[in-house]
């Protein structure tokens, strides 16, 4: 017993000599670290620490910004983005709280997006870097793309497919809203091509348009594939169009329907059955598997969100996602959007081609799917109400919505809600296959 | 060499919007075809019952109505 305890004396004396030996080998480490202690507490007078203070105050720093601080992306940055640029950030920001608050313009995503642009815009504290808690954030769960992925599984379990599944051939207006991605990819290029002003590379092209899904969870996880740098442009312009999908819509279905076109009373849905929603989720994965695989990701999340909502025996689970899950998720994706409203990167004039091309992209979708409703009333068959065209970008359930409220300006007792959401959740795998194809061609 | 990203733009274009279509037109048959066979083989029972017990309900109450008057007819005798 007696010698144990010898021998476990000796061996935590060795092991204390040994450390100590250790400490003392990195010459050159041990020496840096002395140095910087010295400075550390080197004894300072009373003005020498006021000013050491003011020196860090927030006013100082935009006063007279720091020449050596580096961004996010440890680039130099001009002394605009660093100084007054970070005012009017801020500033910006409180238009975006006015906007979510006062006008109710889809405050669950906006607000945390402004709050955190407010935070990445703060000089000294460096929120929004690779230590700060917002660069933390974005990392976790932006740069890897899982935050828009976790955001569509909830979306899936609160999808009903029932009136697409009882109108299917509505499926077609949703796919042709898909056009504003395509036709803006077009014309981001041209403008790339025929000014000088902006160059945008062909994928920042592809990551702009996709704003004309009118899919924020998409948008975003496009960008974040494709053109990282431009991630907190084209966020704060998706979220914005699907907020303001109710101010831009109607303007266009009006100008493109005659008032005939706008009475048509469409056929009543018919029953789905349980068995028929179950099976639908795993068709459209297993078609995606087979044809665009690089869809997969999104398209198996929406499909995995759904089939837990469908299967009726997990109703925690879909409860999970559809309410807590997805509520926790925005919280995160909205501060890591927000952290990229940081002045360098939002304050340069691409970001005003994105939010015309934005805008662009939103209207010509909606056009394109008004259209198609028009064309398919030419064949034979049920006629279909061009107003719900519209609902194919696949803003849900808003524009759905704002189909309903058109619908209804003209003919009190036209009941177009339902119809609607044919084509808007067929937006939602539409855009899901636009954004396969991005990948598959600009991606890995 | 120079590129024209304007016609690699367009060729994007048609490569996308035909495969968006593509899919969901496959997928618009394959809806038309799973319903055909789930309403086929596999008729939703709540249907049935919906349909049917009413009806039974009905010639319950009925047979109830008619035994009771059958039985307040006897008394009264």
């Amino acid at each position: 017993m007696k010698s144990l305890v010898l021998k476990l004396f000796a061996i935590v004396l060795f092991s204390i000599s040994l450390h100590a030996s250790a400490a003392h080998e990195p010459a050159a480490g041990a020496e840096a670290s002395s140095t910087f202690k010295e400075e550390t507490y080197k004894p300072q007078t009373l003005g020498e620490m006021t000013v050491g203070f003011l020196k860090s105050t927030g006013v100082y720093a935009i006063i007279s910004p720091d020449p050596d601080e580096v961004n996010s992306h440890g680039e130099a940055m001009s002394d605009f983005h660093k100084s007054w640029g970070r005012v009017l950030m801020i500033l910006i920001t409180f238009v975006l709280f006015y906007l979510a608050i006062a006008k109710g313009y889809e405050p669950l995503l906006l607000l945390p997006i402004a709050f955190g642009g407010l935070l990445a815009n703060i000089p000294v504290a460096n929120i929004a870097g690779p230590h700060g808690f917002l660069g933390v954030i974005y990392n976790m769960g932006l740069a890897n793309e899982m935050f828009p992925i976790i955001i569509f599984m909830g979306v899936g379990a609160m999808t009903d497919f029932g009136p697409l599944l009882s109108n299917p051939k509505t499926a077609l207006l949703g796919g042709a809203a898909q056009f504003g991605i395509f036709g803006t990819l077009v014309g981001a290029v041209a403008l790339s091509q025929y000014t000088d002003m902006f160059s945008f590379t062909l994928q920042q092209a592809a990551a702009i348009s996709i704003i004309g899904g009118a899919d924020g969870p998409t948008s975003i996880f496009i960008a974040t594939k494709l053109a990282p740098e431009l991630l907190g442009a084209i966020a704060v312009a998706s979220y914005s169009y699907m907020a303001l999908v109710p101010i831009i819509q109607p303007p266009i279905m009006k100008a493109l329907t005659n008032d005939d076109e706008r009475k048509i009373k469409m056929v009543t849905l018919r029953h789905v059955s349980r068995l028929e929603k179950l099976v639908f989720p795993v068709m459209v994965l297993s078609l995606a598997i087979m044809v665009l695989p690089d869809s997969t990701p999104l398209i198996g999340a929406f499909m995995f969100g759904n089939f837990l909502k469908e299967s009726g025996v997990v109703e925690r689970l879909s409860d999970t996602l559809q309410n807590a899950l997805i509520n926790i998720v925005t919280i995160f994706l909205g501060l890591g959007v927000g952290s990229k409203l940081a002045a360098d990167q939002f304050l340069v004039i691409d970001t005003l081609a994105i939010l015309v091309l934005g805008l662009t992209a939103f209207s010509v979708g909606t056009a394109a799917g008004v259209i198609m409703a028009k064309i398919m009333n030419k064949f034979p068959g049920t006629k279909v109400n061009p107003l719900i065209g519209s609902a194919g970008v696949s803003a849900v359930p808003m524009a759905a919505r704002v189909s309903n409220k058109v619908g209804m300006e003209y003919d009190r007792s036209n009941m177009l809600l339902m119809h609607a959401m044919g084509p808007n959740v067929a937006g939602v795998i539409g855009s899901a296959v636009a954004a396969g194809v991005m990948i598959s061609i600009f991606g890995k | 060499m120079e590129v024209n990203y304007i016609f690699e733009g367009l060729k994007i274009m048609l490569l996308g919007m035909g495969t968006v279509f593509s899919f969901l037109v496959i997928m618009i048959v394959m809806m038309n075809i799973m319903s055909k066979i789930v309403h086929r083989f596999f008729p939703e029972p709540n249907d049935v019952d919906n349909n049917t017990s009413p009806a039974m309900d009905n010639n319950a109450k009925k047979v109830a109505a008619i035994t009771a008057a059958i039985m307040h007819h006897r008394q009264v005798k």
